[in-house]
């Protein structure tokens, strides 16, 4: 397998180009898997790929693009794989997702930005209820159980606690007109 | 109203909490409205960075200190994780099991064993890496729509879905428009496909052969050594000859015998069995240049072509052909992609024994289900407007001769579509100075 490993000189600008891009990767496969748990394994597997094949990708092309197909196509075979215990998004679905992903790629970068700034301000109560429910592993449910509550009261103060951050970022981006 | 259905449904994806229905409800709004999408999109970014920003490692569960953690900080964190990771894997050292998207896929087996009692099987996905195939053939599909056959003993490796190694042993490829740029290399060869068939050969100290059938490619040095000789373009109908020793690329006798066991499966074929002989490309790829007594000869033509007009056949259900009226033929109709193939048996006098009469059989196993075969004159002319190949000049054929119902004598011609509707058997009777053809239309795959 070790000749298949591209140009190691390259890898320095592989990381870089990686580490730029992640967050859009990652906002992208879950928009395609909707779970959070899958979306990092295929992340994962997808980065893999992505440094195996670094060889196809042109230095000075859009990297976003590229990784975006790659992410895609892993995403899809994990899919496949995973069968029919819930519903798939199709293949149409994901194909416009994938557009448009990468067609509003700045603004959603925008909109991370905001957000760590909004989290910041977020007071400290809640900041630890998200801390407990993004924890890596945990997941809301497992977040409930563990402190005792109801998931269904849990999942009703994230819900609010996420519209209050979109409201949050969108004051931030001057969107609040259309933000409804 | 709709906005809070759309939320609503946004919301429970997130959390992971909606059902089957909710999940096909919330596609049916995106698939639909490019605002329900962005709405999503967002929601998703949010809910992607909530995780990130929250699941690095360091971060307590319930943060109770976080003036200490601050954000630049865990992002150089988050980086420096990365960065290792990355070096880890590049060092060969993997913390996950590697599951790549498929590169390729094994469209087609014949008899191919990855070692002594491993068969291959149809549908297997292919990563990249190494192949071992110990026998039998095997036929390999690629992501952008490249096709090699592989024939056994041969070692492979896939790199990825436009590039591969032949350590060694045989292969055929049949490169579309769409995977041009596809890259063989070999142990003293590098081939770039310019859109084409063609099929490399590796041997004994990577001593490499490349036959051009259709198209051209490029030939230089390995890519270690590129700059060691200009790269040579090798047309349809050359062959050249490559060795790790002697660093040029000498041009070889035009010979396609070695690859006509990969070949027909590389076009669409399974097997053949008796007197049938795939016949592979090249500049005298004429039906009338092949005058043979041995062999019913096999012609790819046309592939995956979607024809303009229905087309008239003589069979198209399983059984044995008989003779019926012009009127009477099925017609395929023009929606469908077929893939063509002529058969012919092309006697010439013997002369020693030129009144030799006798029959020659064979049997044709096409990887796809057979959708019409045709073999009276008018018909075969009539097809071959169509489904012919542009540049080659088509003999005049006889037509086959069945047997009439309740015929006793020998010396007919039997054609017989297989039950499996992919097996076509064949007998014809030789007749010197004649002609026979049937062309069969296959479903494209």
């Amino acid at each position: 397998m070790d000749t298949q490993q591209p140009d190691p000189s390259r890898h320095e600008e592989f990381v870089a180009l990686y580490v730029r891009h992640e967050a859009a990767v990652f906002s992208f496969v879950l928009a395609m898997v909707q779970n959070t748990a899958d979306a990092e394994d295929i992340v994962q597997r997808a980065s893999m790929t992505m440094w195996r094949c670094f060889d196809q990708y042109q230095s000075g092309t859009n990297f976003r693009n590229w990784a975006f197909q790659v992410a895609k196509n892993t995403a899809l075979n994990h899919l496949t794989k995973r069968g029919r215990d819930r519903h798939v998004f199709s293949e149409k679905l994901i194909a416009l997702l994938a557009d448009e992903s990468d067609d509003r790629a700045e603004q959603l970068d925008a909109r991370r930005r905001a957000l760590d700034f909004c989290v910041e301000k977020l007071p400290t109560t809640e900041r630890s209820l998200l801390a407990g429910c993004y924890a890596e592993g945990s997941t809301i449910r497992a977040f409930a159980t563990q402190a005792g509550d109801t998931p269904n009261k849990i999942y009703k103060q994230v819900n609010r606690i996420r519209r209050q951050l979109r409201t949050c970022i969108e004051r931030q981006l001057g969107l609040e007109g259309f933000a409804g | 109203m709709i906005d809070d259905e759309l939320q609503d449904l946004i919301e429970k994806s997130l959390n992971e909490v909606a059902t089957e229905e909710e999940s096909r409800a919330l596609e049916e709004y995106l698939l639909h409205d490019i605002q329900a999408r962005n709405r999503y999109l967002n929601e998703v970014n949010l809910h992607a960075s909530l995780r990130r920003r929250f699941s690095t490692a360091g971060e307590a569960p319930v943060a109770t200190d976080l003036a200490d953690t601050n954000t630049p900080g865990r992002k150089l964190g988050m980086v420096l994780a990365l960065a290792t990771l990355l070096i880890l894997l590049v060092g060969g050292i993997s913390l996950f099991s590697p599951a790549p998207a498929q590169t390729a896929v094994v469209a087609q087996v014949v008899g191919a064993y990855r070692d002594a009692d491993t068969a291959y099987t149809v549908g297997e996905a292919v990563h990249p890496g190494v192949l071992e195939i110990t026998r039998g053939l095997l036929r390999l599909d690629f992501q952008n729509g490249a096709r090699v056959t592989v024939e056994g003993p041969a070692r492979i490796e896939v790199i990825h879905e436009k590039q591969m190694t032949l350590h060694r042993g045989l292969i055929t490829a049949t490169v579309p428009e769409t995977a041009i740029g596809f890259v063989i290399d070999t142990p003293s060869a590098h081939v770039v496909d310019l859109g084409t068939s063609f099929g490399v050969s590796v041997g004994d100290e990577g001593l490499t052969e490349v036959c051009v059938f259709e198209g051209e490619v490029e030939v230089s040095s390995p890519e270690a050594d590129r700059a060691d000789i200009t790269p040579q373009l090798v047309r349809e109908g050359q062959a050249i000859r490559t060795s790790e020793n002697s660093k040029t690329i000498d041009s070889v006798a035009y010979e396609t015998t070695r690859f006509e066991n990969a070949w027909p499966v590389n076009a669409g074929v399974l097997q053949t069995t008796g007197s049938m002989r795939f016949v592979t490309p090249g500049p005298d790829f004429q039906p009338g240049n092949y005058e043979d007594n041995e062999h019913i000869v096999v012609f790819p033509e046309r592939r995956a072509f979607v024809a303009p007009e229905s087309i008239r056949v003589d069979l198209v259900d399983p059984g044995e052909y008989a003779k019926s009226r012009y009127r009477d033929k099925p017609t395929l109709s023009p929606s469908r992609r077929l893939t063509s193939y002529l058969l012919q048996l092309d006697a010439y006098p013997d002369g020693k024994n030129p009144n030799r009469r006798r029959s020659v059989r064979g049997q044709i196993t096409f990887a796809q289900p057979i959708a019409g075969v045709i073999t009276v004159t008018r018909l075969l002319k009539e097809s071959e407007a169509v489904f012919g190949l542009p540049d080659v000049a088509y003999p005049t054929a006889r037509e086959i001769e069945p047997r009439p119902d309740g015929d006793e004598r020998p010396g007919f011609d039997t054609l017989i579509l297989a039950a499996d509707r992919r097996t076509l058997i064949i007998e014809l009777q030789e007749n010197p100075g004649q002609l026979d053809q049937v062309r069969v239309l296959v479903e494209a795959d």
